[in-house]
């Protein structure tokens, strides 16, 4: 209303009011008052006129006592000659009208959340045919190939939504929308004014455990997981868990944050949905980092997952059932000494442990057979990247059975094949914060039997709307 | 009897530690710096970006999460200039003084008019700030408004030292009044610039110059080859009083610009501690002052 009002004038503003008005008269029920109805707009818009008067004075006097010195109302000349004329700015008198753009649907920022889409779309090319493709495992640590075509993929449209809920609480949703349909990644809450340094997350969220696990398929520095992760938990990572987090910002001179989770744990390579009934997965974190000189920080930090475990994911035709640990140590180094530089060393370790029972066929076929199954497995990836302005190279290597490869199945450790292994290079160009496009190799060494799958992709990842905040 | 209490007080103020300081926590240099001239010893002040950082590109670092942690006011820029790293650290500072719509939650640009308010802008045009442009800590009459609010809110925080921060503001007021005289006499109205970022147009509306064209080709992209060739052109062309820009931002382009068009390049601090003499606001401004009559 002010806005119109700063364009227009009162009177025309009193026309506009009259002539709404009036419509709704038109068309409201019959039989009512029009005399008195009439009286009280007219007194309705002499009280919005007076206000609006009011208004204006007030505005007028803060931009006089606002005035430089060398000419009160310098300011005014906002518009300023330029070539390119990148933006339309708007005149001063104008500045209401600017209100409308924060929110969504033209409503304030009030009504409508923070939303923002990211697009993550790739060309796959492999040496090897779709029919290998698919069936291409990790042999001893997961039977789930990756979900990839050659060709053009899709990989998913992830839709963001945040917002306070009220002083206490903030909430915030992730919805990716994929060619086989839309998920519920992560909706949780996140206090906001709890004493003493803690905050509680709940919902469906990303658990803390290690890094990478924790940010969005996008934001990984590669178009994919490394291959301990892969192994451990899916080539997505964890994925959203349902369940609570509290974590704790002690007051110390050095940063460290200690966080424990209790999760529901269907993570269908470290739990799976049915292992029991209620929550069985319990994660306990600690994440430290310090500064190095002006431009360094490190962070590194140990976390631990324990749950039970009901999985098909060991070996095809086969069910695990037992316990599960997984224990990680993450590191990062950043190094950014200027706006146009920057370099990242990041590493993570993980060990899986696993005891339980292996059952080899269905469980209703009688010739299906149990035998024990203790499966203590590591594997780690080293990953670097140096910007320079726009551009981004980054290589990884990663690789698997580092220094514990038991597999022992009725008490006798089986041979599985040659070690696992990978490594990555890629070259990403960033023409904005909005947009970027990589290109990747991979020479992939994970089958075990000595097939190699060169792999290339280009991605490119777009993103729009409210501009996510970048953690550290 | 008033010999004993005053005795008595006496020896009661070392031992409370009632009066502890208010910890501020500023975003930016210049924030610091006026919150420093508003809040002097009653303040104890934290500031997160380094002077030779980009306010644009500021990643979150651990340091700033644990000042953010103890702070009883958190001080900002506002305008979405923090915006790549200030909602992460008010979050993971878990600290409920300096939540949105808190007290403790000093947004500095709720105090200026704002120029280049865009009335529609997408992100074709560029990273275009999209509340209007950000870098009003030039502009001396603004500076004051949000001096003035810090006044208040610091009172409001601290109510007990009140008078101390409203003295203060008087003292900050009139020195910044006789600034103003000395900046407005100085011969910078009516010239003619060109400027690598849109850093300077507080600066051009309150000291009365022109910016005419921009060497980035929108906001954050920087030029392309092409581009600074039909800038050379332009440039040699119109013969501008000199082409701005800021000891870390574009400082490659507007040299080798300066250099094949004969123009001069004017290296203005983009915030106080920029350059070595900046040391507070107003040497900031005596700087940028004097780099633009040169
Ligand atoms: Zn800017």
């Amino acid at each position: 209303m002010a806005a119109c009002m700063h364009m227009g004038g009162p009177m025309k503003i009193r026309c506009l009011l009259v002539l709404l008005f009036s419509a709704t008269l038109v068309s409201s029920s019959f039989g009512e008052d029009v005399e008195s109805r009439l009286k009280t707009l007219e007194d309705t818009t002499k009280a919005q006129q007076q206000k609006f008067e009011e208004q204006q004075r007030l505005i007028d006097e803060l931009k006089s006592s606002l005035g430089g010195p060398s000419a009160p109302g310098a300011a005014e000349t906002a518009a300023l000659p330029t070539p390119s004329k990148p933006v339309q700015t708007a005149t001063p008198g104008q500045e209401g009208t600017t209100a409308k753009l924060t929110g969504i649907f033209g409503g304030s920022a009030m009504t409508n959340p923070y939303l923002s889409l990211v697009v993550n779309t790739f060309f796959y090319g492999s040496t090897l045919k779709q029919k290998e493709l698919d069936s291409r495992t990790v042999p001893g640590f997961t039977n789930v190939p990756v979900d990839v075509r050659k060709g053009f993929n899709f990989d998913s449209a992830e839709l963001f939504i945040f917002a306070p809920v009220d002083p206490y609480l903030t909430l915030y949703a992730n919805i990716p929308v994929t060619e086989s349909g839309t998920e519920l990644e992560e909706a949780y809450f996140v206090t906001s004014s709890l004493p003493g340094g803690l905050q509680v997350k709940g919902g469906k969220f990303k658990s803390g455990f290690g890094r990478i696990n924790g940010q969005h398929p996008h934001a990984w520095d590669f178009v994919d997981a490394p291959l301990n992760y892969r192994a451990f938990m899916g080539a997505e990572g964890m994925g959203g868990e349902k369940g609570i987090q509290v974590t704790w910002l002690p007051e110390l001179p050095i940063y460290l944050q200690l966080g424990i989770e209790a999760l529901q744990g269907e993570n269908d390579q470290l739990f799976g949905a049915d292992a029991k009934d209620g929550p069985h997965a319990f994660t306990i974190f600690a994440k430290t980092s310090m500064e190095i000189g002006d431009s360094g920080t490190i962070l590194f930090g140990p976390s631990f997952i324990k749950g039970k475990a009901n999985i098909p994911t060991v070996a095809d035709n086969t069910t695990f059932t037992g316990n599960t640990d997984l224990f990680g140590f993450e590191m990062v180094y950043k190094w950014k000494p200027s706006r146009g530089t920057g370099f990242i060393l990041q590493s993570e370790y993980l060990y899986r442990k696993q005891t339980g029972d292996l059952r080899m066929g269905d469980v209703a076929d009688p010739a299906s057979t149990v035998a024990p199954l203790t499966r203590a497995q590591d594997g780690i990836y080293v990953q670097g990247l140096y910007q320079i302005e726009r551009w981004r190279v980054g290589a990884r290597y990663d690789v698997l059975d580092l220094i514990k490869k038991d597999y022992i199945l009725s008490g006798s450790q089986q041979s599985l094949g040659k070690q696992p292994w990978r490594a990555t290079g890629a070259l990403e160009f960033n023409p904005s914060e909005f947009t970027r496009v990589r290109l990747q190799y991979t020479r992939d060494e994970s089958s075990r039997d000595g097939k190699t799958n060169n792999e290339l992709y280009l991605q490119m990842l777009l993103g729009i709307g409210a501009h996510a905040a970048h953690s550290f | 009897m008033r010999k004993t209490a005053i005795v008595l007080i006496a020896l009661l103020v070392p031992a409370t530690p009632a009066f502890a300081k208010v910890k501020v926590v500023a975003t930016l240099p210049w924030i610091g710096s006026v919150a420093d001239e508003i809040g002097k010893e009653q303040v104890e002040i934290t500031t997160l970006v380094k002077p030779n950082q980009d306010p644009h590109m500021v990643d979150a670092r651990p340091s700033m999460i644990l000042a953010t942690r103890k702070a009883d006011i958190l001080m900002y820029n506002g305008l979405d200039l923090e915006i790549g790293y200030l909602p992460i650290l008010i979050e993971s500072s878990r600290n409920p003084n300096i939540q949105p719509g808190k007290p403790g939650n000093f947004d500095c640009s709720h105090f200026v008019t704002v120029l280049e308010k865009p009335v529609s802008v997408d992100r074709s045009m560029g990273d275009v700030h999209p509340l209007g442009n950000p870098h009003y800590h030039y502009s001396p009459a603004r500076i004051l408004s949000v001096a003035e609010g810090m006044a208040s809110a610091l009172s409001a925080l601290d109510p007990s030292h009140a008078d101390a921060y409203k003295a203060n503001l008087a003292t900050f007021r009139e020195k910044v009044r006789a600034k103003q005289k000395e900046w407005g006499a100085l011969p910078t109205k009516g010239k003619q610039f060109v400027a690598y970022h849109k850093l300077f147009e507080y600066l051009a509306a309150d000291f009365g110059f022109t910016i005419t064209a921009y060497v980035e080709p929108k906001p954050g992209i920087p030029p392309s080859a092409a581009y600074i060739e039909h800038l050379i052109e332009a440039i040699g062309r119109s013969r501008p009083n000199g082409i701005l820009t800021t000891p870390i931002y574009g400082r490659k382009e507007v040299d080798f610009l300066a250099q094949k068009t004969g123009v001069r390049g004017v290296v203005i601090p983009h915030d106080v501690g920029a350059t070595p003499g900046a040391k507070d606001w107003f040497s900031f401004m005596d700087q940028t002052l004097s780099a633009l009559v040169k």
